[in-house]
């Protein structure tokens, strides 16, 4: 354990926020599982999904992107300048899909069957596909990120022969997360004239990859620089403002996109009509899109730590925005004229809060116990 | 061949007997209700309630009219339920309902997105919930008989048959009864064709028919993206080894 | 039924009025939609737009209580236009009789027919006698044109009528009443055919039965009644109400019809000449004439080999009534309320929440000593002593429950509207303690007889004479219902013979033909002789055989009188046998038959005599004339049998939104209707006297709305049977108020709101039904709301009270003048938001 490890205080007053945050989300779990979904949750009838599947598996997915992203540049494109980084990425996406499975599992209805897709195949199912994915990129990442736990248990073969196999596993880990990231957009293809055509159209899955994208460099960039701030050391400007370009190319591309969708189907007036859904799609795009976009333009903003420390939080926060839109507010106008309307309940909430509090303890833990950024130690 | 049902609006009377037989051949509860101003009861399907009627009001030449439109699933021809579900649990059988089978379900409720006419329903009160619809009476109909709601119904509202002469009796009632239809066979062409149909006297959309529903078989719609995943697979491997191969020898660093 | 279920599906026109079918007879619909499927039209006229009007071609909205100016209307639209059928009307009628010359009509008397007594409420029945010549035989126009002469009166009465006046009473737009009239009286021709479904709507009021007798006028003027697709059809509110009258549920009559006898007829003899009708119509087949084989065979049933000649057989037992007695179910209830009955028996029946004002109900049944509930729940009656706002306390009456089978749990017969004697089988043992009705009375006849045996009492021979014959005996025993149902078919009681054929003493009577007043048959009910016969249980028969094509089924079950499906059907064909309308013919002349002898083929005729005239154009003397239940062989245009007079007349119900009756300023109600509370004048009740419990406001601020009851599809009766059924309350949970739009926005009333709705007896909760099937009525110049209710609901049950209470609530005092039927479809309410 490095210094610097030795520095990371577990017991702070915020950790035991987390931890009571997370308890408090184990106790509902358990409710949920004895009262069934109803008694926990607002979901019903005309929302069967919600918040926990809006924020803790869409919004837990996308924040993942970053994973693949920067295994597959350092390691099939050899961009070295992001080595530092690729451990923290692959971790905090194995934390992410984790927590997106876990999710999952408390979603379902029947928790005790989550293997059932496993065996009961069914192609045409776009749920099947992601539930496939879902199985087989998180044991990917457990794979990418296992040397990290060999070298801490001083199990050399084994790490050995995970570094042997690494590319491919690399490879085999991009193609799940496109095929992944996208397939979570096409799950809505089926569903025209319920989600509203601000969201839905033919290219939803492409449009949901690339904000993927947009997300996951944001939430790299964004935890480089906490972490540095953790560690106390100097940030590696050159891989924030090589992830900012990144950011601003997908943006770029994404911001066309969106912007061409909106033009061939609903109108641009659509996004006007000063109704909830046109509203919340107009936030959505200032805060994850336009304003990004602007900003990331200017070289002085993408070369700051400050601004791009800015840009990140608005671009996990506009995208995170635009899958709970998709979940929920896409599809409230047809709803809610039959009565049903659709809060989270607290309990909700609370399980949302306690799997992000597992994530950053989980990360914290990982700071503290594994060599996450080798490149940074002291020599 | 399928069976499948044309729904004549125009012989309903309300008396919602269906909805009770249903019940008791399905053997589901009741939910407590109230009256809010209006018959319909419960007021949209539940769990507990596979078919129900909806008593729509509206005015036509400043009189009165009020429809009595039954709703339950419509067993489309390709279901989008079936689709979307992950491990089978729906199935479209080939005799035409469109069935359940809770033994395989995990509950992930995406039918519940899929299907366009907000059909299944889920037990939200229980820990090992069921999704819930109306499974086309498909146990009596393996054992040759007819459909507990259309036995009840005292006034022939509901003409069951093989799918190629419901439709042609469909279209026989609209032609040999100038003015009296709308001239659309609601379900003969919306997601793709279903298995029940509906005539009316009235306008569909007035009397709460979503007429948006694409009029192709919505499973295409996610298909086509499936369709492409081999594809995707061979351009990433491909690429990502080609890159891999191409850069490999910037990757001759030692590990620290 | 005149006609039978089915047989709806054989008209052309059917007008739906005073019924709301659709929701109250579901089935009846498969028919109607089948006989609009055919083409045929339908008429809907009511207060509200019902499921009914949904599915009807033409809607016409009616103030509730205005049903005899809509139909009174109708007649003079048929006279005035020409439309009936002449030689129907000409044949089968009354309508060529002559009255008496000073006979004069509420037209020239302001309201009333001669004869009126204003004290007593009551006509004098001479001043509606016919001219007559010297051998007594009524005197004639066959041409109808004599200004004494029926069709002329009738003509002259209802010229009053017209459609300006009724637009006026009724509150329906002309538009619509023209439409309505010219449709169902184009049915005047031969080869058409309308129909009258009609069920509480226009009995529950103080002119119910003039409600019936007008549309039965209409009915006869345009040849619709004894045909195929048409009569006059009531639709019972209960599945067996049908056989519960026919069987005698009712105070004044006996089984089959026959009177109960009355204090001033002291002997059988004194008995059967006042019920035996008499006519000098010389081809009249008069079948009432056979009422003391009837009564004697009766007495038979009930006292067996007890009724000899010698004692009257019997009839000495008979409980007989006051003269001008009147025990029907409002007096019951005004008199248990006086404190005159000690004990009571609530017997299938739930009077707390059925019964026409039931805040009255549940006071009287404070005054008792006793009560016996017989029911297969627990219900509102049973359990009056414990409502909300009843101290317990007070309460002196003790209360039994006995708990009854279900239907389904019994076999035995139930007769429908169409006057079918079904066969039902039992599904399933009786749950628990419960017993069939049947076997409650076994065991109370049983100790009420052992009780009389042993300490003897005033007069135990009614009881201990009966002859009781039904199963095992003992209060233990059970009972066979064949048994019941082979004594109401009847027994030869000594060998003898009948119709040249010998009878074994002990077998079944064959039909009422054979029934005997000598003491040598019995029969509890003469009507279903022949319904249980030596060829075994007809009730029970299953066949599907058509063989007339027009659905008369005549092996399934068995129908009254004789199996004859369609009554009056003599009255289907003309003078010569031949059916007015070929092409559905019920029965028809065929020379051929029986060996040429000739015969009826087809249905069970109106008695089996040739038609009126021979092929050449001669009248047959052997021959009978249709309306064979007549004196006169004829139909009742002219009905003066009525207590409310001989044409029905528009009244205003006790309780109305205008001061006068548009038809005659001094007579605003049914004059002969008698009054619970005494008017002071016509319009104030309550400076008038009577128990406050009766009291009623007509025209009057406070309560300023029509109201009206209805049942609803998803409820039976007061819901006794159907609000502990979870599947009935989810669709029906709550009592209601249906109103219009225009209403609700005076009052400040939304949808689904809770509002209070008062009359002068009561007030309950209700959830507000805004909609547009109810429309404000333009009466007499004036807006008039009407609003309407269920009254299907009780405190007792669901147990959490969110149903409500009883609308019966509301509802006043009085009954028709005829039948004491409560007027509970029309009186006035307000209605506030709580």
């Amino acid at each position: 354990m490095t210094s610097h490890q030795k520095d990371i205080k577990m017991w702070t007053p915020f950790t035991m926020v987390l931890l009571l945050i997370m308890v408090l989300g184990g106790v509902v779990l358990i409710y949920r599982l004895v009262n069934g979904l109803g008694a926990a949750t607002n979901l019903n009838d005309r929302f069967p999904w919600g918040l926990w599947i809006g924020v803790d598996v869409l919004g837990g997915v996308a924040m993942a992107a970053g994973g693949f992203l920067i295994a597959g540049a350092v390691y099939l494109f050899n961009w070295k300048k992001y080595k530092p980084i690729v451990r923290p990425a692959i971790l905090n996406a194995f934390f992410g899909y984790l927590l997106a499975a876990t999710a999952i599992m408390f979603d379902i209805g029947v928790p005790w069957r989550i293997w059932h897709p496993v065996v009961m195949w069914q192609i045409h199912s776009i749920m099947w596909v992601v539930a496939i994915h879902v199985v087989l990129y998180t044991a990917t990442l457990a794979t990418e990120s296992s040397t990290m736990f060999f070298e801490k248990f001083k199990m050399e073969s084994a790490r050995k022969f995970v570094k042997l196999i690494m590319v491919p596993v690399v490879i085999f880990g991009v193609l799940l997360s496109v095929l992944h990231q996208s397939s979570l957009g096409a799950v809505y293809l089926i569903a025209p004239g319920k989600l509203s055509s601000l969201w839905y159209n033919s290219q939803l899955p492409t449009l949901f990859l690339i904000s993927a994208v947009m997300m996951g460099l944001a939430m790299v960039s964004f935890e480089t620089i906490l972490s540095s701030r953790a560690f106390n050391h100097k940030p590696n400007m050159g891989i924030l403002s090589g992830l900012a370009r990144g950011c601003l190319i997908a943006t770029i591309i994404y911001f066309v996109g969106k912007l061409y969708f909106l033009a061939t189907g609903p109108g641009i007036g659509a996004a006007f009509a000063g109704t909830m859904e046109a509203n919340m799609f107009l936030l959505e795009m200032v805060i994850g899109v336009a304003v990004p976009l602007v900003m990331l333009l200017m070289k002085n903003v993408r070369e700051n730590i400050n601004s791009i420390f800015f840009v990140n939080i608005m671009v996990i926060s506009g995208i995170l925005l635009n899958r709970l839109n998709v979940a929920i507010f896409g599809v409230y106008r047809d709803q809610s004229a039959t009565g049903f309307s659709y809060f989270p309940s607290w309990m909700e909430i609370v399980v949302t809060l306690a799997f992000i509090s597992m994530a950053v303890v989980g990360f914290k833990l990982a700071s503290k116990y594994l060599r996450l950024f080798p490149e940074t130690e002291a020599p | 061949m399928a069976k499948s049902v044309l729904i004549d609006l125009t012989r309903c009377i309300g008396c919602r007997g269906c909805q009770i037989a249903c019940k008791e051949w399905n053997e589901r509860k009741a939910k407590k209700t109230e009256m809010r101003g209006e018959y319909t009861n419960p007021p949209e399907l539940n769990s507990e309630t596979y078919t129900h009627i909806k008593f729509v009001e509206q005015e036509k030449d400043n009189a009165p009219v009020w429809s009595f439109v039954k709703d339950q699933c419509l067993h489309c021809k390709d279901p989008a339920c079936a689709s979307a579900c992950p491990v089978e649990a729906l199935k479209k059988t080939e005799a035409g309902p469109v069935t359940y089978h809770f033994e395989r379900c995990i509950g992930c409720r995406y039918c519940m997105l899929a299907c366009p006419f907000y059909i299944p329903k889920y037990e939200w009160e229980k820990a090992a919930p069921w999704v819930q619809k109306c499974s086309f009476c498909s146990e009596r109909i393996k054992a040759d008989m007819i459909p507990s709601c259309i036995k009840t119904c005292p006034t022939g509202t509901m003409f069951y048959g093989e799918y190629d002469d419901v439709l042609k009796e469909g279209r026989n009632r609209i032609s040999k009864n100038p003015g009296k239809y709308v001239d659309h066979i609601y379900g003969e062409k919306e997601a793709g064709g279903t298995s029940w149909m509906y005539l009316s006297n009235m306008p569909f959309e007035s009397i709460g028919f979503n007429m948006n529903i694409m009029k192709r078989e919505l499973p295409d719609l996610t298909w086509a993206y499936i369709t492409k995943i081999p594809a995707v697979i061979g351009i990433v491997i491909v690429a990502g080894a080609a890159s891999w191969a191409l850069t490999r020898s910037k990757n001759s660093d030692k590990e620290e | 039924m005149t006609n039978h279920w089915i047989d709806l599906r054989n008209s052309d026109v059917i007008l739906i009025m005073g019924s709301n079918a659709a929701e109250n007879h579901p089935i009846s619909f498969k028919w109607v939609i089948e006989a609009q499927q055919r083409g045929a039209t339908l008429l809907s006229v009511d207060p509200r737009f019902t499921r009914t009007s949904a599915k009807a071609d033409v809607f016409a909205p009616i103030r509730s209580g205005a049903d005899i100016a809509f139909i009174g209307g109708m007649i003079n639209y048929i006279l005035q236009n020409n439309l009936y059928h002449k030689d129907y009307v000409r044949l089968y009628t009354n309508a060529t009789f002559l009255l008496n010359r000073d006979f004069k009509m509420p037209g020239e008397l302001d309201g009333i027919f001669s004869g009126y007594d204003s004290k007593k409420r009551k006509y004098d029945k001479k001043a509606w006698a016919f001219q007559t010549d010297a051998s007594g035989v009524v005197k004639k126009d066959a041409g109808m044109s004599s200004p004494h002469c029926v069709l002329q009166l009738m003509k002259k009465h209802y010229s009053r009528y017209d459609i300006d006046t009724v637009s006026n009473i009724t509150g329906t737009p002309k538009d619509s009443i023209e439409k309505v009239y010219q449709i169902y009286c184009s049915t005047g021709k031969p080869d058409k055919v309308a129909t009258i479904m009609y069920a509480m709507g226009w009995t529950q009021h103080t002119v119910g039965t003039q409600n019936i007798r007008a549309m039965a006028i209409v009915q006869l003027l345009l040849g619709n009644i004894g045909r195929a697709g048409g009569g006059v059809n009531a639709l019972r509110g209960e599945s067996n109400v049908q056989g519960s009258t026919d069987h005698c549920l009712l105070f004044h009559i006996l089984p089959g019809y026959l009177k109960t006898p009355r204090a001033s007829q002291p002997t059988l003899q004194a008995y059967n000449d006042k019920y035996t009708p008499k006519t000098k119509e010389p081809l009249s087949a008069n079948w009432w004439a056979n009422y003391p084989k009837y009564s004697v065979s009766l007495l038979k049933a009930h006292y067996g080999a007890n009724a000899t000649k010698d004692n009257d057989f019997g009839y000495s037992w008979l409980p007989k009534l006051d003269d001008g007695q009147n025990a029907s179910w409002l007096m019951i209830f005004h008199e248990m309320m006086q404190g005159k009955f000690k004990g009571f028996f609530a017997w299938g029946q739930n009077p707390t929440c059925s019964g026409s004002n039931a805040g009255k109900v549940r006071k009287a049944l404070e005054k008792l000593d006793w009560m016996v509930n017989v029911n297969l729940f627990d219900n509102e009656t049973g359990s009056f002593w414990k409502a909300p706002g009843v101290n317990t306390a007070d309460i002196k009456t003790e209360v039994f429950f006995l708990p009854a089978a279900a239907s389904m749990e019994k076999e035995g017969s139930i007769t429908n509207s169409g006057r079918w004697a079904q066969w039902r089988y039992k599904a399933q043992e009786p749950q628990g303690q419960s017993l069939p009705d049947s076997e409650i009375i076994n065991a109370l006849f049983y100790r009420v007889k052992e009780l009389y045996e042993k300490d003897g009492g005033a007069y135990p021979d009614p009881v201990t004479k009966l002859w009781w014959n039904y199963g095992q005996s003992g209060p233990e025993g059970t009972v066979n219902t064949h048994m019941i149902a082979k004594e109401i078919n009847g027994y030869f009681m000594e060998d003898t013979e009948t119709k040249g054929q010998p009878r074994k003493k002990g077998s079944l009577v064959p039909s009422f033909a054979h029934l005997k007043d000598d003491g040598s048959t019995c029969s509890g009910n003469w009507l279903y002789c022949n319904s249980y016969t030596e060829k075994g249980n007809m009730m029970a028969r299953r066949s599907t055989k058509d063989p007339t094509g027009i659905g008369l089924y005549p092996e399934w079950s068995w129908c009254w009188p004789v199996n004859r499906r369609i009554i009056y059907n003599r009255a289907s064909v003309d003078e010569y046998g031949r059916p007015w309308d070929p092409s559905r013919p019920v029965i028809k002349w065929d020379a051929a038959a029986k060996g040429g002898k000739g015969g009826w083929v087809g249905d069970v005729p109106d008695g089996g005599w040739p038609p009126m005239k021979n092929p050449d154009g001669s009248t047959n003397p052997k021959t009978k004339k249709a309306y064979i239940m007549k004196p006169a062989g004829v139909a009742h245009i002219f009905g003066p049998g009525r207590a409310d007079g001989p044409f029905p007349e528009h009244y205003e119900p006790l309780e109305c939104p205008i001061q006068e009756n548009p038809m005659s300023k001094k007579h605003r109600i049914n004059p002969t209707a008698k009054l619970f509370f005494e008017l002071a004048d016509d319009k104030r009740a309550k400076e008038g006297g009577g128990e406050p419990e009766d009291v009623f406001y007509s025209c009057d601020i406070r309560y300023p709305f029509v109201a009206t009851t209805y049942r609803l599809t998803e409820h039976w009766q007061t819901g006794v049977m159907t609000r502990h059924q979870p599947w009935q309350l989810e669709m029906m949970p709550q009592i209601f108020v249906e109103m219009s739009k225009e209403l609700a926005a005076e009052k400040g009333i939304k949808n689904g709101d809770k509002v209070k709705v008062s009359s002068g007896r009561g007030e309950i909760w209700a959830r507000a039904v805004v909609t547009g099937r109810f429309k404000p009525f333009r009466v007499m110049n004036a807006t008039v709301h009407q609003v309407g209710l269920p009254w299907c609901f009780g405190w007792q049950y669901p147990e959490d009270g969110s149903g409500g209470d009883s609308s019966n609530l509301l509802t006043p005092t009085i009954g028709d003048a005829n039948t004491m039927i409560p007027e509970t479809k029309a009186f006035m309410v307000n209605v506030e938001k709580i």
